[in-house]
């Protein structure tokens, strides 16, 4: 072989090798955004469309919220009887408007028996979407999708809902993951929220807005507390209706986790239309 | 590697940057469709979860 035939060889694998690391970064940054940014509002489309026909809430009339059963969860720890809608009294609660006692709630108590498909009007299917989130620190269009169960491929449609947390406004601890880079970058500005700051849900019948309590925190990877009832590194000590947004930290590794924690401000019901929180 | 397709390539030098153009789109779409996808997990993005061993099952 001719040194000249080596060397063209050898060059034109550097070129095929960088043009291969060029497409790849592409995919990664941008290419994982479009179609999760695709996948994202096709979850959207599909959660109005099953919500303006009228597939949630034909029990829960807007506007009628009964009491929510004590003891909902089955992994809400025997704490002696949360009262319901008990303001979290943290230091420095805002409270402006107290919950109301016993949001909403179409779900009766969950049977946490794996596999088991959910009979008709327990809680939503496992990779469906049931509510949509909106944080207003993020971007006045910011509304994702959030979905039940947190598995990888979920987690390239949507944000995704810890399968044993609570149902957002439920006594307890509604805890969501979401991407902080790639796929559409959902939780990318997760490390900007700060006290105060809105996370609103909507699961189709009622509008739940929490507000954020202190700044994001950072943990472990394995740090499953930050999920429980009542998160122990949180700073709040009594039962009460928790929200838990967990992403990657830092921004671009896997080291770290970073946590956000909020607390149950307000409800409304989708009938009375956007709460204040997002129209401000 | 380059040179030898050209030269297989048939028809003119047009025609062979026609066909070259459709080889390279035909990968760039293997490696979106199949060969990224099954790279892409191996980087450190997707570990969002404070729970991982649980939605690794899903």
């Amino acid at each position: 072989m001719r040194p000249r035939t080596v060397v063209r060889t050898l060059s034109e694998l550097c070129v095929t090798t960088g043009a291969l690391l060029v497409l790849f970064v592409v995919y990664v940054l941008y290419w994982t955004g479009v179609r999760a940014d695709s996948a994202m509002d096709e979850e959207l489309g599909r959660l109005q469309d099953r919500w303006s026909r009228g597939a949630v809430g034909a029990a829960a009339a807007p506007g009628e919220p009964e009491a929510a059963p004590e003891q909902q969860l089955g992994d809400t720890p025997p704490e002696e009887g949360a009262p319901p809608g008990q303001p979290p009294d943290k230091p420095g609660d805002p409270s402006a408007s107290s919950p109301q006692p016993g949001a909403p709630s179409r779900t009766p108590p969950r049977t946490d028996t794996p596999g088991q498909a959910p009979p008709a009007g327990a809680g939503p299917r496992a990779g469906r979407a049931f509510a949509v989130m909106y944080v207003p620190r993020f971007g006045a269009g910011w509304a994702k999708p959030v979905l039940e169960g947190t598995g990888t491929e979920l987690l390239k449609r949507g944000l995704g809902h810890y399968e044993r947390t609570a149902r957002p406004g439920a006594p307890g601890n509604f805890a969501v993951a979401g991407h902080r880079r790639t796929y559409g970058d959902p939780f990318k500005d997760l490390d900007e929220l700060r006290a105060g700051d809105a996370v609103v849900i909507n699961d189709g019948t009622t509008w739940f807005t929490y507000r954020v309590d202190g700044r994001p925190y950072r943990t472990r990877p394995d740090d499953t507390g930050v999920i429980d009832p009542v998160p122990a590194a949180s700073g709040y000590r009594t039962p009460g209706r928790y929200l838990t947004l967990t992403t990657c930290e830092p921004e671009w590794g896997h080291s770290h986790r970073l946590i956000v924690w909020a607390h149950l401000d307000a409800t409304s019901p989708v009938a009375q239309g956007r709460p204040g929180a997002l129209s401000a | 590697m380059y040179g030898w397709i050209w030269r297989h390539l048939p028809g003119n030098a047009w025609v062979r940057a026609l066909i070259s153009l459709l080889l390279v789109l035909a990968v760039v779409y293997v490696l979106f469709q199949y060969v990224f996808p099954w790279a892409e997990p191996l980087l450190p993005f997707n570990d969002v979860t404070v729970d991982n061993g649980m939605a690794v099952n899903q």
